[in-house]
């Protein structure tokens, strides 16, 4: 029952991923392998779905100040800030959008969203954020 | 002979008859001006959808609530641009009613219902220990949950985020049917909410349905 629990109080922490969990970054890899750099450009309706979803947590103007941040154990990503976002390539956050935190050994309190967006619209979720943060990747 | 012909002319007038009519608190006490009592209607994001209250709800539960509100989400959410601002969570007192109004009232709303769901899928077997800890994971780390929900931690403390309505004692409050159609294909009630949707078996989804109303907090 302990490591069950272990696994529990991880909820928040940026562990890697226990062996359970090597299917998705199986899937993960099969997403690198495909051409993912579409460029699909930001419209309004991807600012809608930016409120409407990523706000919760991340804040409307995308600095990690949503409504649920202050109970989150790890405080959601600024995606104002550069420092970060900049070591990471389109892939990378494309994937912690689709497959959530969990999946790419991030913080498992962000969801998953492969079944709530179509991955044209993760692309264009991707590009603003980098519009937020004003960065590309190194 | 005559008997039974009464008694089948009652029963066919009888379902026939026309829902309850709706009682004059709704509209007095402006209900409609933050709920949606129709899937028709715009879309508010301020108070819960009621148009299908009698699959959501316990009975005793809302009669109660009608009478001494508490607040379920902590976040009011604007209409407008549905944009969840920072200066949203301020909660909006929520009118009280006196014990026949509000039995009134929860009557009238529990006649509000969708067709068509699945019903019977959650068995009234508790999970075991094995189960609840499984679902535990399921709920806080793989799905996610506990950053838009309140619910308890392994020593009964409060925790979570307050964007999606509490759970905590969520099972006086909802009807295990609901929470197992809303896990599975919350589009039937509401065209985009602000959860993720996810792919669940059905024993997935009942398992986490089974943990979710039974987040107990004692008084």
């Amino acid at each position: 029952m302990l490591p069950v629990f272990v696994v529990v109080l991880g909820c928040g922490s940026e562990t890697i991923p226990s062996q359970a969990e090597t299917p998705k970054i199986d899937a993960i890899e099969s997403i690198d392998s495909q051409s993912v750099e579409m460029m699909i450009s930001v419209t309004q309706e991807t600012r809608q779905l930016y409120q409407r979803y990523c706000a919760q947590c991340h804040g409307v103007k995308g600095k990690g100040d949503g409504i649920n941040a202050l109970y989150l154990v790890v405080p959601p990503r600024d995606h104002t800030k550069s420092d970060y976002l900049e070591t990471r390539t389109d892939q990378q956050l494309f994937n912690a959008i689709k497959l959530g935190g969990l999946a790419v050994g991030r913080a498992p309190c962000m969801p998953a969203w492969e079944h709530t967006f179509e991955d044209k619209i993760i692309h264009t979720l991707v590009n603003y954020i980098r519009e937020l943060c004003n960065c590309k990747t190194l | 002979m005559r008997i039974v012909v009464i008694v089948l002319l009652f029963l066919c007038c009888g379902s026939a008859l026309p829902a309850l009519a709706e009682p004059v608190e709704i509209r007095e006490n402006g209900c409609k001006e933050c709920h949606r009592f129709s899937s028709h209607d715009k879309e508010f994001y301020k108070g819960p959808d009621l148009f299908f209250a009698g699959n959501k709800f316990y009975k005793n539960w809302l009669t109660k609530f009608l009478q001494s509100p508490m607040v379920i989400r902590e976040v009011n959410v604007f209409s407008g641009s549905n944009v969840l601002r920072e200066e949203s969570k301020a909660i909006d007192s929520h009118v009280a009613l006196k014990e026949d109004e509000s039995e009134r009232v929860t009557n009238f709303l529990m006649t509000l219902r969708l067709p068509n769901l699945e019903l019977g899928k959650v068995d009234e077997e508790p999970l075991s220990k094995g189960e609840r800890a499984r679902a535990k994971v399921l709920f806080e780390r793989t799905f996610g949950c506990i950053s838009c929900h309140r619910a308890l931690n392994l020593v009964g403390k409060v925790r979570g985020g307050v964007s999606g309505p509490s759970l905590i004692n969520s099972g006086e409050r909802l009807k295990p049917d609901w929470v197992f159609n809303w896990l599975k294909k919350p589009q039937q009630f509401m065209h985009e909410g602000r959860m993720p949707v996810y792919d669940l078996n059905e024993e997935t989804t009942v398992l986490i349905t089974k943990y979710i109303l039974n987040i107990r907090k004692n008084p």
